[in-house]
């Protein structure tokens, strides 16, 4: 078998098998993120990736190639992995973007992973995201690479002997980082600004109206925005009103953390769809559920908009939605991220402002 | 036809724990004991952006499908708590590089809201200009994939072309193909200047002529017809119910868009009209994105003509000089820090409803908490649940009909 392999690869016909393959490097279709969009330029009429023999395909059992387009999260590592155990050999790895190189704009993110620490890459296409032509000649180097052997840059700088400089400037002082975190701060998300709105305090009536004694401040807070602060007990009568009074879906669903006091703000934001005075307006009603058992009540009954919403939230800040079918699964996340990461300590890697100082 | 339950004992193939799947192994029993096939969908397909759609299916008729999201999950909401107010504008982009201008436009709104910063009515013209050619590059975009899924290459090779033209004007506009960061606090990054204008116009004829060459290759051509029509239908009800969004649920015959309900920019100022279906099949919801593209650029053509003279920065953001941000950035914007609150913005993105939630402790440089809901999160609901019901085999049309796309709806 040993000998076979080394025929093919160094025997009299090893040009015509590398011929084939220069010309046949068909990556598999594996778009890992946005830098997807230049890789569909890259093979379509205005660039033509397929007069070099380049065109994604379906199977990765019958393909060389994985261009790997920009971050790849944890999730995707493991899929990258098996795409590229997948293949037949020989494999060449492309990677994309810079966040395939160093992470680019999601160095720190929790959830990122280096591609070449999964898979050993042949070519960088460096870019947020790369032009087309870029990427093309990342094939173009390969190419070159199946026939001579040897991987070359395809960029050569040319070199500029520097002159000395006679009079040296003084270095410019660079300002100290602006980046200022508040310790601690206590976050309140129903401020009034009710000043622009002509109409605030009739909607605000009605809103009461609505709700009675459930709500226990109705807020204006912009223009056609409205908190309701409601108790956590009243908070599924409270939206079976709203729902049966016209709010008819949820445009999101979002937790706040407040370490300093110990609580989650648990919002929903609904608004109406059919009912045409509340079309504009968005209800945010808005409970505090304590901190450490944080558990509050599905409201996917009501508004089954929710359901996808408070299966991240609950992955994200580990809320447990009671009611909903998913909790204590994985939805968004891969099984080995850090858990809650979206909690306030848990904290990222800082980037460090070289020569500024700090405050 | 009468069924038997199999009292058999199985056991889900090995791969089923090293796989990491997320469904639970009970779910995987039952359904070998009722007859019915669990298939997995990717992470690995044909489409733009990856996602694992885990579908039980009777026959060749699905049952349920589970979505397995966050392929793409970039962590954004995280890494915006850790930025400044300024460096979030690319970041909140990324989720949908093709159409940078309304991502920008949703985030820079909340700042401004926040400051009360009045913008430049050029400055407002340029954003909706941007905003809308995005919007034409990714129903495009959309067109090219759903292409891919029904297996149709021409259709993908068509709107790519179509879309260089876009591409191109952004470069002159911005100075890169897709990810602009155009818009900043106060109004735009700089003055665009009578040659891109005139380019602009000139480039609308072009797109125009050839989107009416492309309706023949693929948007009427009954092979398309016949994936499409009635297949994936969501209902005026479901579709309110499951809070689909944006063209997909005014395909379903709801008359909602947020560049009428909330008018934002200059939308108000130019003719136009919303598109609405009525079947909310996936056809319908392919010619509603093919009818805003007509549209969209009937709007451009309005704005270009229209376009009024004078700064694109206000005066809040900068004094000295107004057309163009370039060298004073960090002046400007390094110190911005929102009074507390919560600022929401409603935009319309190109796949719908894009929402931004920012909300600040008063204090810091840095967001308190982003929330982004973006259009394909939201939408995901309404197409698991439009897929039920329907053959394995239009699940690739179903999901090229939502136009769904994954580094969108994760994040």
């Amino acid at each position: 078998m040993d000998e076979m392999i080394e025929f093919l690869h160094d025997g009299p016909l090893s040009p015509i098998k590398k011929w084939g393959t220069k010309w046949s490097i068909w990556p598999t279709h594996l778009v890992t993120a946005c830098c997807g969009v230049e890789l569909a330029h890259a093979f379509a009429s205005g660039y033509d990736g397929e007069r070099l023999g380049v065109l994604n395909f379906g199977m990765a059992r019958q393909t060389n190639c994985i261009v790997v387009e920009g971050a790849i999260t944890r999730k995707m590592a493991r899929i990258l992995k098996m795409t590229y155990e997948q293949m037949p050999d020989p494999k060449f790895v492309i990677v994309m973007g810079v966040c395939g190189i160093k992470g680019g704009l999601f160095w720190n993110g929790y959830h990122m992973v280096k591609p070449f620490e999964v898979v050993p890459v042949k070519y960088f296409a460096p870019g947020c995201p790369p032009t087309p032509e870029s990427l093309l000649r990342c094939f173009r180097a390969l190419q070159d690479e199946i026939v001579t052997g040897e991987a070359k840059n395809t960029i050569a700088y040319p070199k500029i002997r520097r002159k000395k400089e006679e009079k040296r400037k003084k270095p410019k002082k660079i300002p100290p980082t602006p980046k200022y975190v508040a310790l601690n701060p206590s976050v309140v998300v129903d401020v009034p600004r009710d000043r622009k709105w002509d109409y605030g305090t009739e909607y605000r009536g009605k809103i009461a109206e609505i709700l009675g004694e459930l709500a226990e401040r109705v807020t204006v807070t912009g223009i056609y925005r409205i908190h309701v602060r409601v108790r956590l007990e009243n908070f599924v009568e409270a939206a079976r009103k709203l729902r049966d009074s016209g709010f008819d879906h949820v445009k999101s669903v979002n937790i706040i953390d407040i370490p300093k006091n110990r609580k989650f703000i648990v919002e929903y934001q609904v608004s109406s769809y059919l009912r045409p005075e509340f079309v504009r307006l968005i209800l945010t009603i808005f409970t505090e559920i304590d901190r450490e058992e944080a558990s509050f009540p599905s409201l996917i009954d009501v508004w089954p908009s929710a359901d996808y919403l408070e299966r991240e939230l609950h992955d994200l800040f580990g809320v447990w939605f009671e009611g909903n079918p998913w909790m204590g699964k994985p939805f968004l996340l891969a099984p080995d991220t850090p858990k809650n990461p979206l909690r306030k300590d848990f904290r990222l890697q800082e980037e460090v402002y070289i020569g500024g100082e700090k405050k | 036809m009468k069924e038997y339950s199999l009292d058999i004992s199985v056991t889900p193939p090995k791969e089923y724990e090293s796989y990491f799947v997320p469904v639970p192994k009970e779910f995987l029993e039952d359904a070998y004991r009722s007859d019915d096939f669990v298939v997995f969908t990717g992470p690995q397909h044909g489409g733009s952006g990856h996602m694992r759609l885990i579908i039980r299916v009777k026959g060749d008729f699905i049952v349920e499908v589970i979505p397995d999201p966050g392929y793409v999950h970039r962590s954004m909401e995280k890494l915006a708590e850790n930025r400044l107010y300024i460096q979030n504008i690319p970041l909140f982009e990324r989720p949908s590089i093709i159409d940078f201008g309304n991502y920008n436009l949703g985030y820079v709104r909340a700042i401004e809201d926040a400051l009360d910063i009045e913008v430049p009515e050029r400055a407002r013209y340029l954003r909706t200009i941007l905003a809308e050619l995005g919007r034409i590059g990714t129903h495009l975009y959309d067109a090219g994939i759903l292409a891919v899924f029904l297996g149709h290459t021409t259709g993908f090779m068509w709107p790519f072309a179509l879309r260089e033209y876009i591409v191109e004007i952004f470069t002159r506009i911005t100075g890169t193909r897709i990810t602009g960061s155009f818009v900043v606090p106060g109004g735009v990054r700089r003055d665009v200047d009578e040659k891109t204008l005139d380019m602009i116009k000139r480039m609308l004829n072009a797109l125009e002529f050839r989107i009416k060459k492309f309706e023949r290759v693929f948007i009427r051509n009954p092979t398309t017809i016949a994936r499409l029509k009635g297949v994936g239908t969501l209902t005026k009800e479901e579709a309110v119910d499951y809070g689909v969004v944006g063209p997909f649920l005014r395909a379903c015959g709801v008359e909602y868009d947020v560049r009428v309900v909330e008018p934002y920019e200059a939308y108000d100022e130019i003719d136009w009209d919303v598109v609405i279906g009525e079947d909310g099949d996936g056809y319908t919801r392919f010619l509603v994105r093919v009818e805003e593209v007509g549209q969209s650029i009937n709007m451009i053509r309005q704005l270009v003509d229209n376009l009024p003279e004078g700064d694109v920065l206000s005066d809040s953001i900068i004094s000295f000089n107004r057309k163009d941000i370039r060298g004073s950035f960090f002046e400007a914007y390094a110190d911005i820090v929102l009074p507390e609150g919560e600022y929401t913005t409603l935009t319309e993105a190109a796949r719908g409803t894009l929402l931004y939630s920012v909300i600040s402790d008063g204090e810091s440089t840095v967001p308190y908490r982003v929330r982004i809901v973006t259009p394909g999160w939201m939408y995901l609901k309404g197409f698991m649940e439009a897929c039920k019901g329907h053959r394995l085999a239009d699940l690739q049309a179903i999901y090229g009909s939502f136009g769904y796309f994954p580094p969108e709806a994760d994040r």
